[in-house]
């Protein structure tokens, strides 16, 4: 996730041309007073994972930008938020620790922006003990999805592989799909089976390769997926994996013969680059947010927040449109409460459970929170084809078709945001 | 002489029998694409094991750093390539770095331990891997990179499989290596001097044989094998500096196969093991934990070959 | 000879007085965090004890603690979640399940050189790496792997140690009688045969000392040391990941073994203080974590060819050095204390 330079060549590249005239957009935070926040800090904690096998800290770094930009104009009632980061190092030792000295030892009322493989796992039993919200921003493994007190910006695989797999059999005739995904019981499986679903409810197939996280070959991944009679590939993968399955794919010739789907995690403007011009145009990618040359009035303020608040070779990615976007909402909500509460990690809790219906021009669906053991406020996206070195849109916002949200649109319905 | 025929008629029906077990029932075509997938693995495997033995046979040092060189070696090509530099020197960089990485330690660092135990001179080994894992991690941070040469871009189809020249390459120049290296110690000077140390250290000196310069020579052709492999794994599996230090352990388990003396047998080992490792993925139940395939099959050798034997003084193991 | 099997050493003594330190005062003054990092420290001190006891009194090397301290844990996590025995019943289980296992893996090599324990043991960290990242811990789903996708099942904690504080209590107990489970196997048959082999293997089998079984026997110790440090680690936590027990891991942690220096109980401490604590100072003062692979890395090549007692061997030698000092001045005779804290 830290394509650094590429990345932020690139992406400032498209805002150089799009922002033209308005270079100098102030970002608009909090309550935007232009006022230094003086009071009493209110502790606000961020857990990601950084080492290998990859980086989650955009995430937190943009939301940290934002809450740099808040305290800067006026803070939550003139209180400044002190934002407080901890690397899990992909570690669930690690990831235990630095949940207890956020929300043990310092006392955070929430944390915002969390990004990680492991942290979750290990921590949502402790969130819910402690009765404190976690607005989490990359999020890939079930229980980020599946608990109580633990809300993602983004969608996590499970949606994203089933906007693809249902892109694919809608409109590039697939009617077999394997699943390439890790050997993590709460990451790979959890997210393939319901796209394989999907695929047999329609009719179709779909099968599993899963990959060894530690194991290096992922030419048998490959020819596993042919071998089960797949016409269609989704690369359920990290993007160092997925470019290692097509360039696999691209040494014996396969381009043609089979569809190349995959989601979010190829969507990263330094892909195209490295996979070169043979998948010009064959590979397609479902994106969780709206993608960068969208450039609606929030990912401008997005960028302007980064610009003026981040270090400077932060990555401008997805995770950290995320981040940005957890922080943004949490600081809303912090403002509409009673100003003697924001201090109440119990009135936080109450406060963010409660969100309901906010919009951004970055996401397609309102967000929301809610009282239940599930949170997936963000299952609809866009679909993107990887041309030109870079990634043109073919779907706009389309919600996903699978059992899997029966819960999550009742929830919906009951909160009236359908 | 006789049990050796028995070992290698032993191995070719074993080989028969799980080959046979796990393509069973199963297209020719699927078998031949896994098999020929398998065999690139398993030559990777058999380099790696191949520069391991040809060191520790002249210098007595299993250098578990091999792996982290050929990291460092391609890391660098790939760095080079980025600065648009010509391919062909970019490879050629791989293997210099690699190629020095293993000289400074063979001249700077392994002499300080020349009279300890082997397992002390390995474990050394392993200080030094992390050293270089760290800086080269340090150096390039995690992200998704890839290098290719363009011999991927030539194929010819094999099986139902398409093979790229590069899995020709690495395969052919693994069975050549094995030849060049069994002429190179018959035929030569230096591979007599070479065979010498191996046999008995304290006596190849006192009969004058040059230690430090046959030794430098080892050093530098198991650096120039760890370069080679570097790149080859680099741009057939994934290039990752951490995948590819740790490499060196699948290929211990193909010297394992060869007593860290026997290049034919380091060479068949490492094939074998790609090639049930890629056929393992056949097996519905077996596939999930199919890496561990190459340790499997070590161990048992290792078990096979001293069936009988009792535990004795006589030799330097 | 009974006095003798009681006799306690300078050494150990400091030994003992550091163990009722963190176990009086230690988790009275850790907050939340430290409580925790500190818990993860003593299980890792106790797989150190197992693997520096090796190293230091036969010249085994073993590769794959890290990954043996899995396996134990697994054990725990599976009998947690699949029967309703007490903790310490699983914990029992998860050492010897750990010490059988230890001994399957090491089988092909103990008969053989050293060198073959090191490759054999390093590959079965490589194996034991793939393996639990495969098929994962057990968080109460059905079956032999007991492997469910979602919020896994609760951990039942000792019925000792509910808090964050008394499971630390609890841990330094456990952590202190594997040492002297150790310091025991020393003073009685084992420990005269591990002595012999350690001079001359031939010369000990000349003596009539079975060496392969007083060798595995070692390994076995190791084995149950790492099991149940595995345990105590999955009590911790509640739950354990493959990314734990990398091969890297049990590399790294031999190494920090020697660093430490293998042949001191503070060795112990202090490779795993530098083992769980290392990383996250650096990571706080803003340094990449992987310099400390350089960090650790270097150390090992140092400690291998310079510094073989390590970094414990000095503060021993310091201390000893101290106490002659101080003695002298007093007029007393130091002799016994650093003959004492030479060996220990």
């Amino acid at each position: 996730m830290k394509k650094l330079n590429i990345m932020l060549s690139a992406t400032v590249g498209f805002v150089g041309v799009a922002m033209a005239g308005q270079a100098a957009a102030a970002p608009s935070c909090g309550s935007n007073t232009g006022e230094a926040a003086t009071g009493e800090p209110i502790i606000v904690g961020g857990i990601h994972g950084n080492a290998a096998p990859g980086d989650f800290s955009a995430s937190t770094d943009a939301a940290a930008a934002y809450f740099s930009c808040v305290n800067d104009n006026g803070g939550i009632n003139g209180r400044p938020i002190d934002y407080r980061v901890e690397n899990d190092q992909w570690n669930p030792e690690l990831a235990s620790q630095a949940a207890a000295k956020l929300v043990d030892d310092a006392g955070a009322v929430a944390l915002v922006g969390n990004g990680s493989f492991m942290e979750m796992a290990v921590n949502a039993g402790t969130y819910a003990k402690a009765n404190v919200m976690v607005m989490a921003s990359a999020c890939a493994i079930s229980e980020c999805f599946e608990s109580s007190n633990i809300v993602s910006t983004n969608q996590g695989p499970l949606p994203s592989n089933l906007g693809a797999t249902q892109y694919a059999q809608e409109e590039l005739g697939a009617t077999n799909v394997a699943c390439i995904g890790l050997n993590i019981p709460n990451n790979g499986p959890w997210s393939c089976q319901p796209s394989i679903d999907l695929m047999k409810a329609r009719g179709g197939d779909g099968s599993m390769a899963l990959l060894n996280p530690g194991a290096p070959d992922v030419n048998s991944a490959l020819l596993e997926s042919i071998a089960n009679g797949a016409d269609t590939i989704l690369m359920n993968l990290p993007a160092g994996l997925a470019i290692a399955v097509l360039k696999a794919a691209e040494e014996q010739d396969l381009r043609d013969s089979y569809n190349w789907i995959a989601p979010t995690p190829l969507y990263d403007l330094s892909v195209p680059e490295a996979l070169g011009e043979y998948w010009d145009g064959k590979v397609w990618v479902n994106a969780e947010l709206a993608p960068f040359h969208l450039n609606g009035a929030d990912a401008q303020n997005w960028l302007a927040v980064m610009d003026s608040y981040a270090n400077p070779n932060d990555p401008r990615d997805t995770f950290a449109q995320s981040g940005y976007l957890s922080a943004r909402f949490f600081t809303d909500t912090m403002l509409a409460m009673d100003p003697a509460e924001v201090g109440d990690r119990a009135k936080v809790t109450d406060a963010i459970k409660s969100i309901k219906g906010l919009t951004s021009d970055l996401m397609c669906g309102p967000y929301y929170v809610g009282d239940s053991d599930f949170h997936m406020p963000n299952h609809a996206g866009y679909m993107l084809q990887m041309v030109g070195g870079g990634f043109k849109v073919v779907r706009d916002c389309y919600e996903f078709d699978s059992a899997y949200f029966e819960p999550h649109i009742a929830l919906e319905k009951k909160l009236g945001l359908r | 002489m006789k049990t050796k025929y028995i070992n290698w008629l032993i191995y070719a029906v074993l080989m028969v029998v799980v080959v046979t077990w796990l393509g069973w029932g199963k297209p020719n075509k699927i078998i031949g694409m896994f098999f020929v997938s398998g065999l690139a693995v398993g030559s990777l495997y058999a380099l790696g094991g191949i520069g391991l033995v040809v060191l520790f046979r002249a210098t007595g040092v299993l250098n578990l750093a091999n792996g982290a060189a050929g990291a460092a070696g391609v890391m660098t090509a790939w760095q080079l390539g980025q600065w648009g530099v010509w391919a062909p020197l970019t490879w050629a960089a791989c293997i210099l770095v690699a190629l020095l990485i293993s000289l400074f330690y063979g001249r700077m660092i392994a002499p300080l331990l020349a009279w300890r135990e082997p397992v002390v001179k390995a474990v050394a080994t392993l200080g030094f891997a992390l050293i270089i894992l760290g800086l080269v991690s340090f150096l390039w941070i995690d992200d998704p990179r890839s290098i290719s040469l363009p011999t991927d871009k030539i194929g010819i189809k094999l099986l139902g499989l398409r093979v790229t020249a590069t899995r020709m390459i690495v395969f052919l120049s693994t069975i050549g290596l094995v030849i060049a290296i069994y002429l190179f110690l018959g035929q030569t000077k230096i591979g007599l001097n070479m065979r010498s140390l191996a046999n008995d250290r304290d006596l190849s000196a006192l009969i004058g044989i040059p230690i430090l310069k046959v030794e430098t020579i080892a050093w530098g052709l198991s650096g120039l094998i760890a370069g080679f492999t570097g790149l080859m794994f680099g741009d057939l599996i994934r290039l990752e500096p951490t995948v590819i230090t740790f490499m060196v352990i699948p290929s211990i388990a193909a010297a394992i196969c060869g007593r860290l003396d026997n290049l034919m047998v380091v060479l068949v080992g490492g094939l074998s093991m790609g090639v049930i490792e890629s056929l393992l993925t056949l097996s519905p139940g077996l596939k999930g934990a199919r890496p561990i395939a190459p340790f499997v099959i070590a161990s048992l050798v290792l078990l096979w070959s001293q069936r009988g034997t009792q535990l004795t003084f006589g030799g330097r193991d | 000879m009974l006095p003798k099997l009681f006799h306690i050493t300078p050494s150990g003594a400091a030994g003992l007085l550091f163990a009722v330190f963190a176990f009086f005062v230690v988790p009275t003054l850790a907050g939340s965090l430290w409580l925790n990092v500190f818990t993860s420290m003593g299980c890792f001190t106790l797989a150190t004890a197992g693997v520096a006891f090796m190293y230091a009194r036969l010249g085994m090397v073993s590769l794959t603690q890290v990954g043996l301290m899995g396996v134990g844990g697994w054990v725990m996590l599976r009998l947690n979640h699949g029967f309703a025995l007490p903790f310490e019943v699983n914990m029992v289980i998860a050492g010897f399940a750990t010490m059988v296992l230890g001994w399957v893996l090491a089988l092909p090599a103990l008969r053989l050189r050293g060198l073959y324990l090191a490759l054999v043991t390093l590959m079965a960290a490589g194996g034991l790496e793939i393996i639990l990242s495969t098929f994962q811990f057990p968080n109460g789903g059905s079956g032999f792997w007991g492997v469910q996708t979602g919020s896994g099942a609760a951990f039942r904690r000792p019925a000792l140690a509910q808090s964050p504080e008394a499971y630390l209590r609890y841990v330094v107990a456990m952590v202190t009688s594997g040492f002297l489970f150790i310091e025991l196997h020393r003073r009685l048959a084992p420990g005269r045969a591990w002595a012999l082999i350690r001079r001359s293997e031939a010369a000990a089998m000349a003596a009539g000392v079975n060496v392969t079984f007083y060798k595995a026997w070692a390994f076995g110790i190791s084995g149950l040391l790492a099991g149940g440090a595995g345990a105590l680690l999955a009590g911790s936590l509640g739950l354990l990941d493959g990314g734990t027990f990398r091969a890297s891991e049990s590399v790294m942690l031999f190494a920090l073994a020697v660093v430490g220096g293998a042949r001191f109980w503070l060795g112990a401490v202090i490779a795993a203080a530098l083992f769980r604590v290392l990383p996250a100072l650096l990571n706080n003062w803003g340094v990449d974590a992987d310099l400390s692979f350089v960090i650790f890395g270097a150390g090992l090549l140092h400690a291998v060819i310079a510094a073989p007692n390590g970094i414990a061997g000095q503060i021993m030698e310091l201390f000893a050095g101290l106490i002659q000092k101080l003695s002298n001045k007093l007029g007393l005779v130091a002799s016994i204390v650093i003959e004492g804290s030479a060996d220990d």
